[in-house]
């Protein structure tokens, strides 16, 4: 009887309990997309529609103005499309160095033995610890004795290859089994042509996933173009909504449109390849250290 | 037949060395030199644009900077943003991935959707903040509707404490989501083996959560305290941003923007070198202390 007195009361515990979750779920859904929604309904609304009591979440009409005010700028040069071609190419330049040289450096690693390996692993390991942040002012002062200050090699240098996706591809490729390698090397195959052929090819899911956590990263990047490129046709789209928050502060409407068109390249990405952005996760959580 | 065996080897060794040294030489030369350089350079009084000779000051630098109240504000204010995000985020992000685990549907929606903040940058997510804490904007409607004090500027942007607590806030939305995927990766990793055998022996999901999901977690919790700290102690945008559009910089004058003010803009390269220096020592002093702090208890399963 007690037994089935407690078992219900058990119940009745649990179901609370799940309630309770559920409600945190949603209260964590509710934060973390009206900030998006006020981002894109604002984007169509005139500025003083945006800051009048009550916000209306479904704006009356559309208020195209901001788009144009948003990618016209605050001189009229249209400097958008420039910055926002700049980042996609920064970035992409960035990605397509970083997968390459932390495919092969990941390879070199996990693959071939030889005298130092352990070392050149940790060596490299031990610039997770470099913040950027720490040595963006010695970059910055080689930069410019090599004048590379607004140039696109000034901009992409510093960021060829990083220790994490070294980290990446070795972990990945330690899993790779021996007996392919040296079937292909048998068949008389060189090294660069077994990287090419079947390496590469059969780290497909590892390199997109790679790949669009550096592309992210390389987007975000504030700093050293604040450094680096000073002219109005160097720059990247973080600096452009820099300089347009900075001067039009108090035109809400074209702000809310500079950040959305900013974004539409991520969010593209973003919808398309959501798959890629999860799993670049899942490194963090293996165990295999 | 030994002797080609050996060859071989040999010839594979070379390779290794081939495919590793031109990523080597990288980070020998932009992290390894510039470290080294931003730790020569600090005992120094060096100025960009300046053609005098910097003069050698030994620890002067470091002495200047740790009596000096502006840069022990900067400790401070880096010290907030970090305590005051990444605990949270660690815990509320691990609290949320449990929750999205226990349910039947809807685990790949929630997962997206709470990621998809992180997809902005930082200076999106930033200025989409900077409109909702305006004076007259959503922040303070909606907080005047919950607290009942109509018409109270709130003072998000302006108020020392409340710009602290506003750059936390945009942090925490912007990543949140992405930690929330990592222990879900975490937690997926965990054999359910271990679930159903509790189960079977009358373990409560209380108990089973702090007897076997966080224990066996550990090591994902390790990381993700370890990486979102160090990422807290480096944040530069949101502040940056702030400063920007007219926020009082003092509150949120962080180490990294510090740096950014000294050496850029006042050409003092010895002092920002230093405080490179001090905020690589904080980050490497921080990421031993948790790591010491874990290996008190391993788990093996």
């Amino acid at each position: 009887m007690s037994l089935l007195l407690r078992t219900s009361r058990d119940k009745a515990g649990l179901a609370t309990a799940k309630l309770i979750g559920i409600l945190i779920l949603l209260g964590a859904l509710i934060f973390t997309i009206i900030p998006l929604l006020f981002m894109i309904t604002a984007s169509v609304m005139p500025s003083k529609d945006i800051l009048k009591m009550p916000y209306r979440w479904i704006p009356r009409g559309l208020y195209w103005q901001n788009f144009f005010k948003a990618i016209a700028g605050n001189d009229g040069r249209y400097m958008f499309f420039r910055n926002i071609s700049n980042s996609i190419f920064i970035s992409g330049a960035v990605t397509v160095t970083t997968v390459l040289l932390s495919a092969i450096t990941g390879y070199g690693l996990a693959k071939f033995r030889f005298r130092g390996r352990n070392i050149v692993f940790l060596a490299i390991m031990a610039t997770m610890m470099i913040p950027f942040e720490a040595i963006m002012i010695p970059l910055y002062l080689v930069a410019t004795k090599l004048h590379l200050q607004n140039s696109y090699g000034g901009l992409i240098l510093p960021f060829l290859v990083n220790a994490f996706g070294v980290f990446m591809m070795r972990q990945f490729l330690i899993t790779f089994p021996d007996e392919f390698l040296d079937a292909t090397r048998i068949d008389g195959a060189g090294e660069i042509r077994i990287f090419v052929d079947v390496v590469l090819p059969n780290s497909k899911p590892v390199i997109a996933t790679l790949a669009i956590l550096t592309f992210r990263s390389q987007w975000d990047n504030l700093l050293w173009p604040l450094l680096v490129a000073q002219s109005e046709k160097m720059k990247t789209i973080p600096l452009y909504i820099v300089k347009f928050a900075a001067e039009k502060y108090t035109d809400e409407g074209a702000m809310m449109a500079v950040a959305f068109l900013a974004s539409i390249p991520m969010l593209v990405l973003f919808f398309t390849m959501s798959k890629y952005f999860v799993s670049g996760a899942s490194v963090y959580a293996s165990r295999k250290g | 037949m030994r002797k080609k065996y050996s060859g071989i080897e040999k010839k594979l060794s070379r390779w290794g060395w081939y495919f590793v040294t031109p990523s080597l030489l990288f980070f020998v030369l932009f992290s390894f030199y510039p470290i080294l350089n931003a730790g020569y350079t600090s005992l120094f009084r060096k100025k960009i644009l300046s053609l005098k000779a910097p003069d050698f000051l030994g620890f002067d630098n470091y002495k200047y900077l740790l009596s000096s109240t502006d840069f022990w504000n900067s400790i401070r204010a880096t010290f907030v943003f970090t305590i005051g995000t990444f605990i949270p985020l660690v815990i509320s992000s691990l609290l949320l991935a449990v929750l999205i685990m226990n349910l039947r549907k809807g685990k790949k929606f929630l997962q997206l959707a709470y990621y998809s903040p992180a997809v902005l940058s930082s200076v999106v997510a930033s200025v989409i903040w900077m409109t909702i804490f305006d004076p007259r904007g959503i922040a303070n409607q909606w907080l005047n509707i919950i607290m009942r004090t109509p018409g109270i500027d709130h003072l998000w942007l302006s108020n020392s404490f409340m710009v602290q607590f506003s750059t936390i806030l945009v942090y925490f939305w912007k990543y949140i989501g992405y930690f929330v995927v990592i222990f879900i990766a975490g937690l997926a990793s965990i054999p359910s083996s271990l679930y159903e055998a509790a189960r079977i022996d009358g373990a409560v999901p209380r108990q089973i959560f702090w007897r076997i999901t966080l224990p066996l977690l550990k090591p994902t919790v390790l990381l993700v305290s370890i990486m979102s700290m160090l990422q807290c102690l480096k944040t530069f945008s949101t502040q940056y941003l702030f400063v920007q559009s007219g926020s009082p910089q003092a509150p949120i004058n962080v180490i990294t923007l510090n740096i950014y003010n000294t050496g850029i803009r006042d050409h003092l390269i010895g002092r920002a070198s230093a405080m490179s220096i001090l905020l690589f020592v904080i980050m490497l002093f921080f990421t031993w202390l948790q790591f010491k702090g874990s290996k008190a208890d391993e788990v093996s399963y």
